[in-house]
C-alpha cells in the first residue's frame, strides 16, 4: 500500500511540474491553428495529433490540465471557507442558529449534488466569454459544494464546544473571536484541510462532467472537461484511440488523489 | 414511533417545499429567463408572441407561482410543461418508471459488486483481490459520469450498468473499512483465536456489528445513483427524469423544473429517512 501511495504521490508531482512547464512543454497554444493539417495523426511535432480545427492535442491536454488543476483548488478553497463559516457558526452558537444552518445544509444534501449542478449550469447562460464561463464554472462548483463540509466542520465544532479547554478558556474570560481565533480554529484546521482536499478530486470530476456535457469552460480555452467532448464523435475513437488521453490522464490523476486521500473520505 | 414518524413526514414536506421554492427563485434570477426561443419562431402570429411572453410573466412573480402552485398541488394538479406543451404529470408517468428501473438496476448492481469484492477481499486476503477491487473502485470514483456513459454508448453497452458501476466504489470502500474495523473488535479476534472459520465469523461477528451502519449507505447510494444517472440519460438519451430535467433546465420551464426537483427531492429525502430509521432500529435491536 505503502508503494501505492509512492507512485500516486509521484503521479501528482510529475502532473504539477507538467501543468507548470506547459509553456516549454507544448509545442504551440492551446488557441493556435495548424490550418492545414486538421484531425493529424500523432507525429514528433504533434504528439497527440491535432483536433478538427488543427488545434496542437498535446497543447491543449497540457493547458487544459493547468485550468483544472488550478481552478478546481481555489473552488476547493471557497466551499472549505463556505463550510467553515457555515458549520463553525452553527456549533459555536448552537439552538436556533444550528438548527437554521442545519436546515440549510439538509436543503443542499437533498438534492443530489450533480443533480443540482448540472441544473444549476444549465440554467445560466452558456454564450459568454472563456472567462467568464471559466469563473461561473468553478464558482457555481464552490457555491454547492458546501453543504457536506459544513455538516463535518459543524459536528467537529460542537464537540469542541464541550471541550474542557474550551471551557475552561471561557472560564478564563475568553469569549467570542478571540476564542474562535485562538482555540476553535486552530483545532478545526485538521478538519478544514480534510475537506480541502477531499473536494479537489470532486470538483475535477464536476468540472469534467459539466464539460463532458457542454456546460464547463467555453472555446477556445481548455479544460480536462471541455476536451472530453472529443469522446463524442464516438465513430473516431476506434480509429484514434489517442483521443482517449483526455480521460486516462483524468482518471490517473483522481486516482492518484483518491489513493491519498482514501482514509479521509471514508472517514468523513 | 408515531411522533418519529409525524415528524419524518412534516421535514420531509418542509424540504420538498423549500427545494422546489429555491429552484423557482433560482430560475427566476437566472439571466435570459424573460426570453423564450419561441418568440425567434416567424411562423407564430402577434396574438401567439404575445400570450407566450404574458405566460413567462406570470411566472415572473415567484411568490404568485408558487402560491398558485403549491394550492393546485394540494388538489392533484401538477401544472403543464411551457416547453413540451403537455401536463407534467403525464411526463412524469412516463419517464418516472425509465428512471426508476434504471435506479433500481444500478444500485442493484451496485450494491451486489460492492458487497461482494468487499466481503471477498476480507475473506480471502489475498493481493491480488485487494488490488483489483480496489483498482476496480478507483477508476470508476475518479471517471465522469457523462465520460462513462460516452464510452458505454460506444462499446454499445447498457447505460445502467455505467451508472451501477459509478455506485459501486462508495458500497465498496464504505463497507471494506466497516468491514476491517469490525473485524478488528476484541469479540472477533476471540472468536477467531477460538478457532471459529472466516465465514463464521464473519457471519456471526462481523456482519451484526457492520450491518445497521451499512443500511445508513443505502440513501446515500440513491442519491449518487440519481446524481449519476441525470447525465447518463442525456448523453445516451434515455428518456428519463434526468434528461427531462436537462430539458426543462435549458428550455427554463418553470413548472416543469419545480416538479422535477420536487421529485427528486421526495425520492432521495424518502430513502434517506427510511435508511437512518432501519439503521436506528436495527441498532436498537442489536443492543
Amino acid at each position: 500500500m505503502k508503494s501505492v501511495r509512492l507512485v500516486a504521490i509521484a503521479v501528482l508531482v510529475l502532473t504539477a511540474l507538467t501543468v507548470l512547464g506547459a509553456r516549454y512543454l507544448a509545442p504551440a497554444g492551446y488557441e493556435q491553428q495548424f490550418r492545414e493539417m486538421p484531425q493529424a495523426a500523432p507525429s514528433a511535432h504533434h504528439l497527440l495529433g491535432t483536433d478538427d480545427l488543427g488545434r496542437d492535442r498535446w497543447a491543449r491536454l497540457l493547458y487544459g490540465m493547468r485550468v483544472s488543476l488550478t481552478l478546481a483548488p481555489l473552488a476547493a478553497l471557497f466551499t472549505t471557507v463556505l463550510a467553515g463559516l457555515v458549520g463553525g457558526i452553527a456549533g459555536y452558537f448552537g439552538g436556533w442558529t444550528e438548527r437554521c444552518c442545519k436546515l440549510l445544509i439538509d436543503l443542499f444534501l437533498s438534492v443530489p449534488w450533480l443533480f443540482l449542478l448540472i441544473t444549476v449550469r444549465a440554467v445560466l447562460p452558456l454564450n459568454v466569454s472563456p472567462e467568464a464561463s471559466v469563473t461561473v464554472t468553478f464558482a457555481l462548483l464552490g457555491l454547492l459544494g458546501w453543504a457536506a463540509s459544513a455538516r463535518v466542520i459543524c459536528a467537529g465544532a460542537k464537540n469542541l464546544m464541550k471541550s474542557e479547554f474550551i471551557w475552561m478558556a471561557r472560564a478564563s474570560g475568553f469569549s467570542g473571536f478571540k476564542l474562535i481565533r485562538l482555540h476553535l480554529l486552530p483545532n478545526l484546521r485538521g478538519a478544514l484541510l480534510a475537506q480541502f482536499w477531499i473536494s479537489i478530486p470532486v470538483f475535477i470530476i464536476a468540472e469534467a462532467n459539466l464539460g463532458a456535457l457542454g456546460l464547463g469552460v467555453s472555446e477556445p480555452l481548455p479544460s480536462l472537461g471541455s476536451l472530453l467532448r472529443e469522446l463524442q464523435d464516438a465513430v473516431m475513437l476506434r480509429p484514434e484511440p489517442w483521443r482517449l488521453l483526455p480521460l486516462a490522464v483524468l482518471i490517473v490523476v483522481i486516482s492518484s488523489f483518491q489513493v491519498l486521500l482514501n482514509k479521509e473520505e471514508v472517514r468523513s | 414511533m408515531l411522533r418519529f414518524w409525524g415528524w419524518a413526514v412534516l421535514r420531509v414536506a418542509a424540504v420538498m417545499l423549500m427545494a422546489s421554492f429555491a429552484s423557482a427563485m433560482l430560475m427566476r434570477i437566472a439571466p435570459g429567463f424573460s426570453s423564450d426561443d419561441q418568440e425567434l419562431n416567424s411562423g407564430l402570429s402577434s396574438q401567439s408572441i404575445q400570450a407566450i411572453r404574458q405566460a413567462r410573466l406570470m411566472d415572473a412573480d415567484i411568490p404568485h407561482f408558487y402560491a398558485s402552485y403549491v394550492a393546485s398541488l394540494i388538489h392533484g394538479d401538477l401544472g403543464a410543461s411551457r416547453s413540451l406543451n403537455q401536463p407534467v404529470k403525464d411526463l412524469l408517468r412516463e419517464r418516472l418508471p425509465v428512471t426508476l428501473f434504471n435506479l433500481a438496476f444500478a444500485l442493484a448492481v451496485g450494491w451486489l459488486l460492492g458487497l461482494a469484492l468487499a466481503i471477498a477481499a476480507q475473506i480471502w486476503d489475498t493481493r491480488a483481490l485487494s488490488f483489483f477491487a480496489n483498482g476496480l473502485s478507483g477508476t470508476f470514483i475518479s471517471t465522469p459520469a457523462a465520460a462513462l456513459a460516452l464510452v458505454f454508448l460506444l462499446l454499445r453497452w447498457p447505460p445502467a450498468f455505467a451508472a451501477a458501476l459509478l455506485v459501486y466504489p462508495k458500497v465498496y470502500r464504505y463497507t471494506q473499512n466497516l468491514l476491517q474495523q469490525s473485524s478488528e473488535m476484541p469479540h472477533v479476534l476471540t472468536a477467531r483465536a477460538k478457532g471459529a472459520g472466516p465465514w463464521r465469523v464473519l457471519a456471526w461477528h462481523i456482519a451484526p456489528i457492520a450491518f445497521p451502519q451499512l443500511i445508513a449507505l443505502v440513501g446515500v447510494s440513491i442519491s449518487i445513483g440519481i446524481g449519476v444517472l441525470l447525465p447518463i440519460e442525456v448523453v445516451s438519451d434515455i428518456a428519463g427524469i434526468g434528461q427531462l430535467a436537462w430539458h426543462a433546465a435549458q428550455a427554463r420551464d418553470l413548472p416543469l423544473l419545480v416538479n422535477l426537483t420536487m421529485v427528486v427531492t421526495f425520492v432521495t429525502v424518502c430513502a434517506t429517512l427510511i435508511s437512518d430509521a432501519a439503521q436506528r432500529g436495527l441498532s436498537r435491536s442489536a443492543a
